[in-house]
């Protein structure tokens, strides 16, 4: 806000004293002023170009690399889902891959099982979810901070180990959905079907938290104390973002069951939701475009990796690419934390101040 | 009944380990607000270097166990000074995945100097074989070494902390930092003493593991580090008995689960599956969590508005 003020100031004096460039940066304040309707057009039409782009430039291969960018998508959701409670709403949770199982098992159920319609597969999903959510949400809502992060990777560990017996007891290795519609089990369906879906979540999410829940959840994540003081229901708000977390969950679990045509219960590990964490802390906690950047930079990294010659000579060290992919994925999710504490979504906003900066810096030269 | 006193010396004995763990997670979280989730890395990477002083060189046992403690302080110390001390300021969230992708980059460098260590070996130690019969009970001597290393390892912290000045230095810098370095304590140094003290007590208790279950890998460690998180949790994340007495409580309720699971069906549902046992542990651990949201021996915290 601060830093798009003194954009706004500047632009009439610069106007005024320099003629042509200023108007050149009037229009580039204009820019930075619809940036977030600027990205979201950006990012639909990359979405929608890379599809002819990817069948003109790989041929038969385009198909696998569209499943594999699917993925992200997918992932920008589960992202966004993490960061409505723990970047907003600030409720430490490390639950939410329990929500990505359950949503996924529920679907596989039931389509396969109960031979009900995709849609209503995707919806009792996220109805269970909800459900699930509140149920969780309203335990939760006593513990803070270490104590609920432990807790509800302790759901995590319960989910996975349920989900996993549910399947040792039918006989099964993983739950295989083999009653998917048919556009969905082809790639470019597929592709389309997710981005459109993550769209619409990402339009809805940003409104959400532009209203009065939103503002609700930032306040409480801000100063709770004076969040209630101001008559911001707290058990109301909290359990809320809990309900609509493990929803948006639910639904990228059933998503991801999809893409992969299975559900396993590895889905409810430790490890989905690290990188669920990871997407948010990478991206920035409270940023939607944090959400997309994180889950991009944890969705991409290993198909980039997996580009590596393997395996790599070191000296006498003889290195796996596989073991390899692991470590340099840390390192670089350090460097990123290191230097971006705020998240990537934070360089944005250097960006903008170093411009607005800049942009004072020359007016001020120009005036006397 | 035999079986029970057989079965709960064993969760004692486990429960030991977690709570060695849970002391040193408590010990890092207290002083320097780093939930770390690299804990169970150091512990691995500690035990390994051991393992490989045990059967490359073969070193004696003892002087390879001073070895790994000394390479588990300059670990400790380098790690605070690399890694801890530039995220300081980030917030809590970011430095417990920070430390997450620290335990990767560990785990992936022991991996690569020691790919023999990427398949599960044979741990060997001198305690190996030896038991002790007392009435009927049978305790092995590597069992008896768990029990007195943590009892010795926690009566020797608790002085150092209450009888020392370096102890009460680190206490005060736990308690409030900015008070702390106003009275001109050596807070920088403070941290990395911590680092390096817990990263001596995880070298140790990996050492105790490896040699429990006389096996080895890179990722032994994994399994182990989430149950003595809990038990960290539920003795309250500030108190150090405390993290003792959950991770005994954690042992002691698995082995005991156990044994009463076993053989057991509802139904077609086998109950000693181990899926439910961690069920069973995580349920009941959330339950005293609603009880006493602060854990076992934590103080509610009073908020200032």
């Amino acid at each position: 806000m601060a830093t798009r003020k003194t954009t706004d100031s500047t632009t009439p004096d610069a106007r005024a004293t320099a003629g042509q460039p200023a108007n050149a940066r009037a229009f580039w304040a204009r820019v930075i002023a619809a940036r977030g309707w600027l990205g979201a057009l950006g990012g639909l039409l990359v979405v929608a170009l890379l599809s002819p782009l990817y069948d003109a430039l790989l041929g038969t291969s385009a198909g696998f690399q569209l499943h594999r960018l699917s993925l992200i998508g997918i992932f920008i959701m589960a992202a966004l889902a993490q960061n409505i409670l723990t970047g907003y709403a600030a409720q430490p949770s490390l639950g939410n891959a329990a929500f990505f199982g359950v949503g996924a098992y529920l679907l596989a159920w039931l389509t396969n099982d109960l031979g009900q319609a995709y849609v209503i597969g995707l919806l009792g999903a996220m109805v269970a979810c909800a459900a699930l959510g509140a149920l969780v949400g309203g335990p939760a809502l006593r513990i803070s901070g270490a104590y609920l992060a432990i807790a509800t990777l302790g759901l995590v560990f319960i989910t996975g180990a349920l989900l996993d017996l549910w399947d040792t007891s039918a006989g099964r290795q993983s739950y295989d959905l083999n009653a998917l519609p048919t556009f969905l089990t082809e790639d470019h369906g597929l592709y389309f079907t997710i981005f459109a879906i993550c769209a619409l979540v990402l339009f809805a999410a940003h409104n959400l938290l532009r209203s009065r829940v939103g503002r609700a959840w930032i306040a409480i994540r801000d100063n709770e104390a004076a969040a209630a003081a101001f008559g911001v229901n707290l058990t109301r708000y909290k359990l809320l973002a809990f309900v609509v977390s493990a929803t948006l969950t639910g639904l990228t679990g059933a998503l991801y069951a999809t893409w992969a045509t299975t559900a396993s219960a590895s889905m409810s590990s430790a490890d989905q939701t690290i990188a669920f964490l990871a997407m948010i802390v990478v991206g920035g906690l409270g940023s939607i475009p944090g959400s997309a950047l994180g889950a991009i930079f944890v969705g991409f990294l290993p198909l980039l990796l997996d580009q590596l010659p393997s395996p790599i000579m070191a000296g006498p060290l003889q290195l796996q690419v596989k073991t390899l992919t692991t470590g340099i994925y840390g390192i670089l999710l350090l460097l990123a934390l290191i230097f971006f504490p705020r998240g990537l979504s934070s360089l944005g906003t250097h960006a903008r101040a170093l411009f607005a900066r800049r942009t004072a810096q020359t007016t001020q030269e120009g005036a006397p | 009944m035999l079986a029970v006193l057989q079965v709960t010396l064993a969760g004692l004995v486990t429960g030991s380990l977690y709570g060695l763990l849970a002391l040193g997670i408590v010990l890092i979280y207290r002083t320097t607000g780093v939930l770390n989730f690299a804990y169970g890395a150091i512990a691995a990477v500690s035990a390994c270097l051991m393992y490989i002083l045990l059967t490359g060189p073969r070193v004696n046992f003892w002087l390879a166990l001073g070895m790994t403690l000394v390479f588990a302080v300059v670990l400790g110390v380098v790690l605070e000074r690399a890694f801890a001390r530039p995220v300081l300021n980030a917030p809590v969230f970011t430095k417990a995945i920070a430390t997450l992708a620290l335990a990767l980059v560990l785990q992936t460098v022991a991996e690569g100097l020691w790919p023999q260590l990427a398949e599960i070996q044979h741990f060997p130690t001198p305690f190996e074989g030896h038991a002790l019969r007392v009435s009927g009970i049978y305790i092995s001597l590597i069992s008896v070494v768990v029990l007195g290393v943590t009892a010795l390892l926690m009566l020797g912290l608790t002085l150092f902390l209450t009888r020392t000045r370096l102890g009460v230095a680190m206490r005060a810098t736990a308690d409030n930092q900015s008070a702390a370095r106003l009275m001109g304590m050596p807070v920088g140094r403070i941290f990395m003493l911590v680092w390096a003290l817990s990263a001596a007590v995880a070298a140790l208790a990996g050492v105790l593991l490896a040699s429990q279950q006389g096996l080895i890998d890179v990722q032994f460690m994994d399994p182990i580090l989430i149950l003595a998180f809990v038990g960290a949790v539920l003795g309250g994340l500030e108190s150090l008995p405390g993290a003792l007495l959950g991770g005994i409580l954690v042992g002691l309720t698995d082995n005991l689960l156990a044994l009463f699971l076993a053989g057991h069906h509802i139904g077609a549902l086998n109950i000693s599956d181990p899926g439910i046992r961690e069920t069973l542990i995580f349920g009941g651990f959330v339950l005293v969590l609603l009880f006493r949201p602060q854990g076992l021996l934590g103080q509610a915290v009073l908020r200032r508005v």
